[in-house]
């Protein structure tokens, strides 16, 4: 019986990754449609926003099925509430690249007022937030937490200058304004984006370790802050 | 003023069981090994393991039941309010008084309810008949069954359920007033709303005394104890609260012993 439930509860870890796969995915194609007002990758955004909520769906129910039917401990229990936290961060995730892909829309007939640069790079760093967060998931190794604090800090920097930019076009031009206010939307979505990835982060470290720590912490004596991985664990 | 303060330590840790190198022999078979460990008085401890790894042969060097059982040698010390009572010079009888048992399946004896709840308190001289009235109750009381008994207490124990028979031994233990009781998988043998009352029962219980209970049954010692020991091979492989035991076991023994990727 507990093979059974190894072999299930493997095949919903899958489901998982395949869930992140499909959220990062949103989230890249929002960031392109944007930039480059692609707008065929914008609808192949909003036509994935009904999937990625029936798999959230799906994976919650087949997880309270295990729960129900095999009570786990210890790794198990761990990896069934890593997973039930997860796909809330990742539904949260693919739900930003649709926001950003309804900006994309938004925006379509109106030019950039500049080439967009910050906004691609954030979307980059969050990708590769997600990215680890899911390789962690999946082969156990947190030593790929260990720049997350800085990676997270950079997205925050980044949001700031953004806004401080927009600010001084849209003081500039008031045509700008628009524009400028949905750039800086898109960058407050994708801090949270990477927030929500540090958040899973924290959720798969503790699945490993059995270890509560925080990723995003500003403050500096917080007892359970991430200090990182040392080489030898 | 220091030993003052010293004397209070100890006193408000008497009641705790204290088991140093703890080894018990069945003949040539090693069923404990070195087992050293330290039970908090008003708390449930509970032994979880797998079959054979000696968590019941443990419960019964408490109240010395293995002294019954021939070719089987213990040794080592168990410390309860400063005394070994594993020791040659203490009598079993009086120590199993302090530290009643409750086992897999109910035994009631084959009289009435009343009978049954004050057979002990008779054997220890007590004859007035309002007193046995008086303990007969609070210990039916105790063990959350007189509400359903209290009206028949002359009927035969044996026409009660399985779950009401369980918790008549466990106010028949009470009776005695222990300080400390074993209970061998006690709910083994119930459904789950017996199991549930007793359950329910242990948590009252642990104000009161002190509660050992051995169960196969993982999630039922993650509901009722505070602390937990995993047995393996007559060692003990880990000890500690229950909360850490069952979501972040450090030992890989246990880990794997609770998701089941054993052997």
């Amino acid at each position: 019986m507990t093979e059974k439930f190894h072999e299930e509860l493997d095949a919903l870890k899958k489901e998982v990754i395949n869930m992140g796969s499909l959220a990062k995915k949103m989230l890249n194609y929002s960031v392109v449609a944007l930039k480059d007002s692609d707008l065929k990758k914008g609808k192949w955004v909003a036509d994935h926003k009904v999937k990625l909520a029936d798999m959230d769906d799906k994976i919650e129910a087949e997880a309270f099925r295990l729960i129900a039917l095999y009570q786990p401990m210890a790794r198990d229990m761990r990896e069934i509430a890593c997973i039930l936290k997860m796909i809330t961060y990742l539904t949260r995730i693919g739900r930003y690249g649709k926001d950003i892909a309804n900006v994309a829309f938004l925006l379509r007939d109106k030019t950039h007022v500049k080439k967009l640069v910050s906004i691609p790079y954030m979307a980059e760093i969050v990708n590769s937030l997600i990215d680890d967060a899911l390789k962690v998931f999946k082969d156990d190794n947190v030593k790929r937490f260990n720049d997350f604090v800085e990676r997270e800090g950079k997205t925050d920097a980044l949001r700031y200058s953004i806004f401080r930019e927009c600010l001084s076009y849209m003081i500039e031009d008031p045509k700008k304004i628009e524009r400028c206010l949905y750039y800086v939307m898109v960058a407050r979505y994708l801090e949270r984006c990477a927030d929500h990835a540090c958040k899973m982060a924290e959720k798969i470290f503790y699945m490993v370790t059995g270890e509560r720590v925080e990723i995003d912490c500003r403050d500096e004596t917080s007892k359970s802050c991430f200090t990182g991985v040392k080489k030898d664990e | 003023m220091n030993k003052n303060i010293k004397r209070e330590e100890i006193d408000k840790h008497r009641g705790d069981l204290r088991l140093d190198n703890v080894n018990v022999h069945y003949g040539d078979n090693h069923a404990i090994i070195d087992v050293s460990m330290f039970i908090k008085q008003k708390h449930v401890t509970a032994f979880i393991g797998p079959s054979g790894c000696g968590k019941s042969t443990l419960l019964r060097c408490l109240n010395r039941m293995n002294d019954e059982i021939v070719g089987c040698k213990t040794d080592g010390s168990i410390y309860w309010g400063g005394i070994d009572i594993l020791g040659k010079d203490v009598d079993p009888v009086p120590l199993r008084r302090k530290v009643g048992m409750v086992f897999q399946k109910p035994n009631p004896f084959p009289k009435s309810i009343f009978d049954n709840i004050a057979y002990a308190p008779r054997i220890h001289g007590i004859r007035d008949k309002k007193k046995l009235i008086e303990i007969v109750e609070k210990s039916l009381k105790d063990a959350a069954l007189f509400e359903e008994v209290g009206d028949r207490l002359g009927d035969s124990a044996m026409g009660l359920s399985g779950g009401q028979q369980q918790r008549l031994c466990i106010a028949r233990t009470l009776a005695i007033q222990p300080e400390v009781i074993l209970m061998d998988e006690p709910c083994s043998a119930l459904d789950p709303i017996a199991t549930a009352k007793i359950e329910d029962l242990i948590e009252e219980l642990k104000k009161n005394y002190t509660v050992i209970i051995v169960t196969h049954n993982m999630q039922q010692a993650a509901r009722v104890s505070d602390y937990t020991g995993f047995f393996y091979l007559g060692k003990l492989i880990e000890f500690g609260e229950t909360k850490q035991i069952f979501e972040n076991p450090k030992e890989d023994l246990t880990e794997k012993y609770m998701t089941g990727r054993f052997g």
